[in-house]
């Protein structure tokens, strides 16, 4: 079995060199896949050999920032850390993460495991390990084409939950659909979330899962939402309402960075983003949950630099650009909070594909608040990406008006040419990807 | 230009059924396409939303979009549909418009039975719905005698409608439809339009908005004419998904 497990590796390692050299990719999929090939066992193999927590994180936004902040946070402090740092997610890119960590020998020298999971992948990776907690950011409405509604990828969940009974869930309670989904599965639960009102989302109109209770039918009553579904509700026939919090974030400051308090620590991040905060929050929890006293967690947010098309930074001649992820209505909504929260004068640029992996269904840009860009002191629109006439048609029923260029490099540069120099690039899946490399050539060329 | 002081006076009001339950794809973009090509041409233009225990008075409405959800969802608003059956059949048959869309489309119907059990539906129109094997995904492209713009829109359904006699919504170009291979897709029953298209339906086919809008305008006013805009975006959207896919 060594010797397979050794074949598996050198050749993943191998494959993953030449996709980079060759191809100019990441090639962690294509490696995961080899490795099984050559050696189905090998994802039970070296899981097996970590030595302490494997942590999973799951859910349908925030996944990989979450996941890579852990990641930062556990190395902190000494840790030795497997992680998915890509975001490849499925069950190849999991085998990935494990097998391009392993030593020439085909062992892992490895303390901890950060891996984030694509929901609907827990299926096929839980067969291999059962991971010691799962972090379960929220769930929100994204992909109906590839996932069904949510109540399908509940039932994953669930059942997954189930298969791992000692797993404990770390769990957004500030989202009814993640806490009944905790609390229904039966396992050990951990709860983080925010206790106060932080925002005032008077101005969104956004469709909001779970308005009524998983557990009975009947209509939720929130107190407040923070945003989409995520808020302080409770159901007005049972007994199911907002678990206690374990981990609460208060005092929060939201703008031109983030802070809150929990457990009496002041928290600080040079981030933008309301959701962040979630984020950072379930780091945290997942890290303290599983002992850690983190005396570097802020050294670490200081130092955290994602580099992954979240909220990332270029400068192109005289231009700031912002690079920003958004894939699902809750993440967009959530993105153009960010950009409001930016109060002088910009452009933006939105690109839009209709590939497998963003989901061919692109229905759910009406789902979005686009018309909140009418109050964010926007210079220009100009939509891009395979479907951006349909993001034109989108913005021309709010009556704003947009330009449209389906070459994203070109709308870059036109922007760089004739805008304000302060540019923001929302970009979904797919996008993500060509986009970035298209602004860190231009970063690098002037 | 003349016909601005006669808007000025025209108005219609569109109900929209369970959007809290019904809310699935984008139907959002539905009720903002019938909106907004009212207001552009200066037709008043309202929107009631009804939630699952409100009353609706029929007679005030002139379009009535009932959108999708989840088969769950579907089957709490199911419960409630005997209330409001025989308004909403009167409604139809003294020519209020309807589009339906999706779940809305089955809901439409005799009964859409699937795993799970039987969803009664409204039977405002002779079809029925049974789930099927696998969900019938994607882009999909229809011609319609309606109109000579083709139909374009994205389709996701486990349910496949048998719809008996009736006209359907038009033959299918590209995509799955009724049911596999029927070749149909939807139904037309007087003012009534039932659609598995969304994307959403309405913002890419601004020909069956305006037909909506034509059909309730005649019906309140006794002439549905519309005066043109510029639809040169919305007719470049609808031509690329054609082109795409049928070409």
């Amino acid at each position: 079995m060594k010797l397979r497990r050794m074949a598996a590796v050198w050749a993943a390692k191998a494959a993953q060199a030449a996709s980079v050299h060759i191809f100019h990719r990441q090639g962690v999929t294509w490696a995961g896949k080899i490795a099984l090939r050559i050696c189905p066992d090998i994802l039970r193999e070296l899981a097996s050999q970590v030595r302490g927590d494997i942590f999973i994180v799951c859910g349908t936004n925030g996944k990989t920032t979450t996941n890579n902040m852990l990641c930062a946070a556990l190395e902190a402090e000494g840790k030795k850390v497997v992680c998915n740092h890509t975001g490849s997610n499925m069950l190849n890119g999991v085998a990935a993460a494990f097998v391009l960590a392993a030593g020439w020998s085909g062992r892992l020298d490895a303390d901890c495991a950060c891996i984030e999971i694509d929901e609907a992948s827990t299926r096929r990776v839980f067969p291999y390990f059962k991971p010691d907690y799962m972090v379960l950011t929220n769930l929100f409405r994204d992909q109906l084409d590839r996932y069904g509604e949510i109540d399908i990828t509940m039932n994953i969940l669930k059942e997954v939950m189930q298969s791992a009974p000692d797993m404990k869930v770390i769990v957004n309670g500030d989202d009814a659909l993640s806490a009944f989904l905790a609390m229904d599965a039966g396992n050990p639960y951990i709860t983080y979330g925010i206790n106060e009102k932080v925002t005032d989302d008077s101005g969104v109109h956004e469709i909001r899962e779970g308005r009524f209770c998983k557990k009975c039918g009947a209509p939720l009553r929130y107190e407040f939402y923070h945003y989409s579904q995520l808020g302080v509700y409770e159901c007005t026939e049972c007994d199911f309402r907002r678990p206690d919090i374990q981990y609460n974030a208060s005092d929060i400051e939201v703008g031109d960075h983030l802070a809150f308090t929990v457990e009496g620590r002041r928290i600080t991040a040079d981030y933008r983003g309301f959701y962040n905060v979630y984020n950072i929050l379930a780091a945290y929890t997942a890290a303290r949950a599983s002992g850690l006293e983190l005396p570097h967690f802020n050294d670490m947010l200081a130092a955290f630099n994602p580099e992954n098309g979240r909220m990332e930074r270029f400068r192109v001649k005289e231009t700031d650009i912002t690079l920003n992820l958004a894939k699902n209505p809750a993440g967009f909504n959530q993105n153009i909070s960010a950009v409001m929260q930016d109060e002088t004068l910009k452009d933006v640029i939105i690109v839009i594909n209709d590939n497998a992996q963003d989901g061919i269904d692109v229905s759910w840009l009406w789902d979005v608040d686009f018309d909140r860009f009418k109050e964010a002191n926007v210079n220009s629109v100009t939509v891009s990406g395979i479907r951006c006439q349909d993001m034109r048609l989108r913005l021309k029923y709010v009556d704003i008006p947009s330009m449209l260029e389906a070459d994203v490099e070109k709308a870059v540069c036109e922007r760089v040419e004739n805008g304000c120099g302060n540019l923001y690039v929302l970009v979904n899946y797919t996008a993500l990807f060509s986009t970035r490399n298209v602004l860190k050539r231009l970063e690098e060329e002037k | 230009m003349e016909n601005r002081e006669t808007n000025k006076t025209r108005k219609i009001t569109i109900g929209h059924l369970y959007p809290d339950l019904l809310n699935l794809y984008g139907d959002r973009g539905n009720i903002a396409c019938l909106m907004q090509r009212c207001i552009w041409r200066g037709i008043g233009a309202e929107t009631v939303e009804f939630e699952l225990n409100d009353e609706i008075d029929f007679s005030k409405l002139d379009i009535v979009l009932l959108g999708g959800g989840s088969d769950r969802e579907q089957m709490i608003v199911c419960r409630k549909l005997k209330d409001i059956r025989q308004a909403f059949k009167d409604y139809v048959e003294d020519n209020g418009v309807v589009i339906a869309v999706c779940g809305g489309y089955q809901l439409l119907g005799k009964y859409y039975r699937t795993e799970e059990g039987m969803i009664e539906g409204l039977d405002l129109v002779d079809l029925y719905t049974e789930q099927g094997e696998g969900r019938l995904i994607g882009n999909i492209v229809l011609r319609s005698d309606l109109f000579e713009t083709p139909v374009v829109g994205f389709e996701n359904h486990g349910g496949r409608t048998f719809i008996g006699g009736n006209s359907p919504f038009g033959k299918v170009l590209h995509g799955y439809g009724n049911e596999e291979n029927s070749g149909c897709e939807g139904v037309v029953y007087k003012n009534v339009i039932g659609t598995y298209l969304h994307g959403p339906l309405l913002p890419k086919n601004p020909q069956v908005c305006d037909w909506l809008i034509a059909r309730a305008l005649e019906r309140k006013y006794g002439s549905g004419e519309l005066e043109p805009l510029d639809d040169s975006q919305e007719l470049e959207a609808n031509r690329y998904i054609y082109e795409r896919f049928v070409k």
